[in-house]
């Protein structure tokens, strides 16, 4: 099979260099290429339990906002947060958040097997209803592991501690000074916390969150540690 | 060296000796030693040199808490030696002097004190008029203390936040015990202390005769609190500010914590005092505490033969603790005539220590650089002493007079310092909300009283929190007696009775303040310097009260004492400075762009291409790209545009309000010029509308500017409560313009969906498509006067759209071009840039854009201004000029616009155009030289004067043949 390289594709990762300088492998997932695993270590899902570092940009997701999104996304057959700033994962293992009273932000399981972001996309919008391309305008990365919480309390200010910052809460922040959203969803029994985040800003953030997990040791993870630790392996 | 045996010297490590240098000299101490501790063990005890009259200084309080220590590291400067540990190899010098440290040439100075008084400055160097600019390099050449090693790379410092139910400041009794009891209850708890080991006075004081108590209650509250897992300890920290909220900012190492606590708990102890009397600052006086300090922490007998001058039985304690670690003590010298019975009197009457009351030291006598003998003698009022007294020859001189609150959080919090005659103490009260202190900051001494303090205060918080419904204990009464004297303070002839060690201020430098008309204390502080120094009055600032308050007939409790303000303790600027974020944006070109050569340039966040090519040939690379453009085709990266999607029923209605121009019957598939006033009819920015339907408009936006217009969009609309949609979509889309007689051509070649001709697609038109298969909107623009398309895609699929199109034109000879061709290609077009060629004041009419302005609409912001702006005559006016004048230097943004002596106006911009072979330029001129023939002087570099022809714009195709194209 001939080796995937990023560059290759129309859609890239800001980050893609990065993880290239990394010797990254890439692997298809949906029509999105991901990292698959950095060289050949086969300890990432292990050190992932700890603190790892994944680039989900590629994946997709979208939004919407307007008075009428709430009453529209609630007629298109899925779970809807009921309070803003929680999240809440569909059966198809998407994720979506309420980002406020009027405002939903749609995200792809990591495996992009749900259909419901390119559904609603596709979808005629009704009065007052408004798409975002937050596909574009948010890069998406996923803190995983214990140290999670420690290690943002460097670059953020919210407690992000699990036992303060529950499963499906959304924190609409700032980390290392740059506006980001941060939705924690657990991969498995191992705390998760997804940052949506302005996408020019990706490879400033992706440097100051590797400077501050190098205290505690954290690496960069591709999407089979991910899917490991979804799986509880 | 030599060392105590165990269990003295809690803090070192017998078993790691650590080889350092001191003044070029080989000491050896042991693990945990800090280097004030390391040098009195081989029996170095002078450290530094006073600020002002380079008086020899040692070890005061052992405790991080004064400027005697000061001394310099290859790192830092003004390193605290009884704070800082010792490593190996460390290379350590005094500081503050000219010689050596023994023999400092600079301590003749101190002969010249009567010529030097309080206020010498002031008085000294502002008359005879321009004397100071004499006075000032050689002040300043002796003002400030230590070396700044230039050559250092810095260390990694960075910061953290934390967040905890309760914070305990003090690791004492009463902080152990407020940190355990609220733990118990259930907060989680953060216990911090500046020193190395939990316990405060525990590890070092002797609270009974036989002095075991102190041990036993450190141990099992230590062990209690280090099992509780509810308790994170952190030591060698320094709670270095209270802000509102309870934000602690929290020193420890080369991180700054910065703390958020819901409850916190002061239990910060109290600062001991000095006695005020002649000669008080020879190495070898030192606070009690700190001689324990040297006995207990460090395992160092502080001297051989000691006196201990008292006004508590905290003395009679400290005798007993030097009695024990081998110490002669010549005498107790109780400053109370009777003092209160106590076990710990009889102690030391029993061991035949000779107490002499009612008495003082009146002098002290130094031998190279240290104590050698103190004069006693009797005093008979407050202040006053017999004529006479006795001298004992002593090495070590322990003070025990009395204690300050750790008052600096409390009252930076808002806590009132109150003074009591009778305890002779300065008290807290008026705390706020959420803040509690305990222990001797409280005004508690007694062992017992400040752990049921500390109990206290954490049921208070626990309370708070809704944690406990416990009954909180009534207060808890003070001790009868005050550990402070009221009046330790004993004036000599000879003088050098310091208050303030940091300044060298004497008794008589802040009574003849208060002479000199500084009466109120904070005028005292500022005309004396008393408290200004690195220990920011911990130690002056009890005496000084006292002094200012007998010389102006007040109390001291009216006297009060100047405001505590943060830092409490030094900070180096690394805590503040360090691991700070700037935020860096990057469009998804960004390596196209170096890979091509750019030379890059900060725009506020983003990185943006300047030109390409080497530096060093910067003008033939940007006028390169010029022709280029002018005669090909060129492609330059407009990903930083701002980016606005105005959505809704009313959305046309909304940029009617919102801009200058018409926008409700734009036609859908066209663009319009967006010109932004404020208010006040100043532009403010611009960009086009570009109507994609009936409800959808696609605004753009300047770099710099996007995220204001996007705020006030937000802002009016609130107003306005129009049925539209506002979204900032800067980020999602990248852009390109391609530009040049043969863009068509090129764009051709990858753009099969979307007619391209100029009758489909004319100037300012809009279309969506793909191009090279990337979902794109296109927009006709002219910015830079040519044909051009900006081409608007989805952030990530920049790069190949880059990619595309660059291949597409290889054969048309595309080429990037950068942000300073830009500039000039529009320039040469007459087209202005909003934060350039405006300022604060610009209003359209001056910048020549009256034509983008609508007089047909009802309102829009600005317009009411605008309207009565343009029934009056202008000031100045936004005009072309060309120099061709070949020989003469280019103008450069701001230079002025002359009239004889006269400035009339200033150049906005200026450049070489390329294309007509000439500088060309904007300037603000008066409105009678906006004249077509008249001419302008510029003062350009070194004061050149250029001349320069007005013209109208713009510069180039003035029939905007080629945009339309």
């Amino acid at each position: 099979m001939a080796e995937l390289k990023p560059d290759q594709a129309a859609r890239r990762s800001p980050l893609y260099r990065r993880h290239q300088a990394l010797n990254a492998q890439f692997e298809m997932v949906g029509d999105a290429l991901l990292v698959s695993r950095y060289g050949d270590t086969s300890m990432e899902p292990r050190l992932a339990i700890s603190l790892g570092l994944a680039d989900l940009s590629t994946l997709p997701r979208t939004g919407f906002k307007g008075a009428g999104a709430p009453k529209w996304a609630a007629s298109q057959s899925v779970q809807l947060p009921e309070q803003p700033n929680t999240a809440v994962t569909q059966p198809d293992g998407s994720l979506i958040a309420k980002l406020s009273h009027q405002e939903l932000l749609i995200v792809s399981d990591v495996e992009a097997k749900s259909s419901l972001v390119t559904r609603l996309n596709q979808h005629k919008l009704p009065a007052a209803t408004y798409s975002l391309p937050r596909a574009d305008s948010h890069s998406w990365l996923a803190v995983t592991g214990l140290l999670a919480a420690e290690m943002f309390s460097k670059i953020c200010g919210v407690d992000l501690r699990t036992h303060k910052f529950a499963q499906g809460q959304i924190a609409q922040t700032s980390v290392a000074k740059i506006n980001a959203v941060i939705v924690r969803h657990d991969l498995g029994t191992t705390p998760c916390f997804y940052i949506f985040s302005d996408i020019t800003s990706t490879e400033f953030l992706w440097d100051c969150l590797l400077d501050a997990m190098e205290e505690h040791q954290g690496v960069t993870i591709g999407v089979a540690a991910i899917r490991s630790l979804a799986a509880g392996e | 060296m030599k060392r105590l045996a165990a269990p003295y010297g809690s803090l070192i490590d017998r078993e790691q000796p650590i080889q350092f240098n001191f003044e070029n000299k080989s000491f050896q101490g042991f693990a945990g030693d800090s280097i004030a501790s390391a040098l009195a063990a081989n029996d170095q005890w002078l450290l530094s040199r006073s600020f002002k009259y380079h008086r020899p200084r040692g070890a005061l309080t052992m405790a991080g808490q004064d400027a005697n220590t000061m001394v310099q590291l290859p790192s830092n400067p003004n390193a605290l030696a009884d704070r800082e540990t010792i490593s190996q190899g460390l290379a350590v010098m005094g500081q503050n002097y000219s010689g050596s440290l023994e023999h400092d040439r600079g301590s003749l100075l101190g002969l010249f004190s009567r010529f030097l008084p309080v206020g010498f400055y002031y008085k000294a160097f502002f008359k005879p008029r321009g004397m100071w600019e004499k006075w000032a390099p050689l002040i300043r050449k002796r003002a400030g203390l230590g070396i700044i090693n230039q050559q250092l790379e810095p260390d990694y410092y960075d910061k953290q936040y934390k967040f905890y139910d309760v914070v305990v400041v003090g690791a004492g009794p009463s902080g152990l015990q407020a940190a355990l009891t609220a733990a118990l209850d259930g907060c989680e708890v953060l216990l911090v202390d500046e020193n190395p080991s939990l316990g405060g006075s525990l590890n070092y004081a002797r609270f009974d005769a036989e002095g075991t108590i102190g041990t036993e209650v450190r141990d099992q509250l230590v062990q209690e609190v280090t099992d509780n897992s509810n308790i994170t300890c952190m030591t060698n920290a320094v709670v270095n500010a209270w802000f509102a909220d309870n934000w602690l900012p929290i020193i420890c190492g080369k991180r700054l914590y910065k703390v958020r606590a819901k409850q916190t708990i002061l239990c910060t102890g109290a600062l001991e005092q000095q006695a005020v009397f002649h000669n008080n600052d020879v190495p070898g006086i030192m606070m009690s505490s700190a001689a324990q300090r040297l006995i207990y922490l460090y395992a160092v007998r502080p001297g051989k033969t000691a006196v201990v001058v008292t006004g508590n039985n905290d003395g009679y304690a400290n005798a007993l603790d030097l009695l024990d670690a081998g110490v002669a003590v010549g005498a107790i010298v109780d400053l109370r005539d009777r003092p209160n019975a106590s076990p710990l009197i009889k102690a030391a009457k029993k061991r035949g220590i000779t107490i002499k009351t009612g008495c003082t030291v009146y002098g002290a006598k130094q031998y190279k650089n240290h104590l050698s003998a103190v004069e006693i003698r009797q005093i008979v009022s407050p202040g006053i002493c017999a004529d006479s007294g006795e001298t004992i020859n002593c090495d070590l001189l322990c003070m025990a007079v009395g204690y300050t609150p750790t008052y600096q959080l409390a009252c930076q919090a808002g806590g009132q310092l109150s003074y009591d005659d009778k305890s002779a103490m300065f008290t807290l009260s008026n705390l706020p909300d959420g803040l509690q202190i305990a222990g001797s900051v409280n005004s508690h001494w007694d062992l017992e009283a400040c752990l049921a303090d500390g109990a206290r205060a954490a049921s208070i918080a626990t309370n708070s929190l809704g944690l406990s419904q416990a009954e909180v204990p009534a207060p808890i009464a003070r001790e009868k007696h005050s550990p402070n004297h009221s009046w330790p303070i004993f004036a000599h002839p000879k003088g050098k009775e310091f208050v303030d060690f940091d300044e060298d201020l004497t008794i008589a430098d802040i009574v003849n303040a208060t002479r000199d008309g500084y009466e109120h204390i904070q005028l005292v502080k500022r005309y004396s310097t008393c408290g200004m120094g690195p220990s920011q009055g911990r130690h002056s600032a009890l005496a000084a009260a006292r002094l200012v308050a007998a010389a102006t007939n007040r109390t001291v409790a009216e006297t009060g004492v100047t405001t505590a303000r943060p830092p409490f303790a030094p900070e180096h600027l690394g805590h503040s400075a360090g691991r700070s974020f700037y935020p860096a944006r990057r469009s998804s070109m960004h390596y196209r762009h170096l890979e091509a050569g750019a030379q890059m340039l900060q725009a506020g966040a983003w990185y943006r291409p300047a030109f390409y090519g080497e530096a060093a040939d910067r003008d033939n690379c940007i006028n390169r790209e010029v022709r280029n453009v002018r005669n090909n085709v060129g492609l330059v990266d407009v990903s930083t545009l701002g980016g606005l999607e105005v959505r809704g029923p009313d959305a046309g209605e909304f940029l009617n309000r919102f801009y200058t121009f018409g926008f409700v019957k734009q036609p859908v598939g066209r663009a319009r010029y967006a010109l932004l006033t404020n208010e006040a009819g100043v532009v403010i920015d611009d960009g086009v509308a570009c109507r994609f339907s009936d409800q959808h408009y696609y605004v753009t936006a300047t770099t710099g500017g996007v995220d204001r217009v996007y705020q006030n969009m937000l802002k009016w609309n609130a107003q306005w409560r129009l049925d539209v949609d506002i979204a900032n979509v800067t980020s999602a889309y990248c852009g390109v313009n391609i530009a040049g007689p043969k863009a068509r051509q090129v764009l051709a070649k990858v753009c099969s969906d979307i007619d391209l001709s100029a009758q489909d697609f004319p100037y300012m038109g809009v279309r969506e498509g793909t191009v090279a298969g990337i979902a794109a909107r296109v927009i006709r623009v002219g910015f830079v006067g040519e044909l051009g398309y900006e081409i608007h895609a989805p952030q990530q699929y920049g790069e190949a759209l880059w990619d595309a199109l660059i291949s597409a034109g290889q054969p048309e000879k595309i080429q990037p071009f950068g942000i300073e061709a830009q500039r000039v290609l529009r320039l040469e077009k007459g087209h202005i840039i909003i934060g350039q060629d405006t300022d604060a004041m610009s209003n359209p009419m001056e910048v020549q854009m009256s034509w983008a302005v609508s007089r047909k609409k009802p309102f829009f912001v600005g317009g009411r201004t605008i309207s009565e702006l343009e029934k009056k005559s202008s000031s100045r006016s936004l005009v072309g000029f060309i120099i061709n004048d070949r020989k003469a230097p280019i103008p450069k943004e701001s230079h002025l616009v002359i009239d004889g002596e006269q400035m009339t106006g200033r150049v906005t911009s200026c450049h070489y155009s390329p294309t007509l072979g000439k500088p060309i330029g904007l300037a603000y001129v008066q409105p009678q030289s906006s004249d077509a023939d008249r001419q302008i002087i510029i003062k350009a570099d070194g004061g050149v004067l250029v001349t320069a022809d007005l013209v109208p714009l713009p510069f180039y195709d003035p029939d905007t043949l080629r945009q339309e194209f």
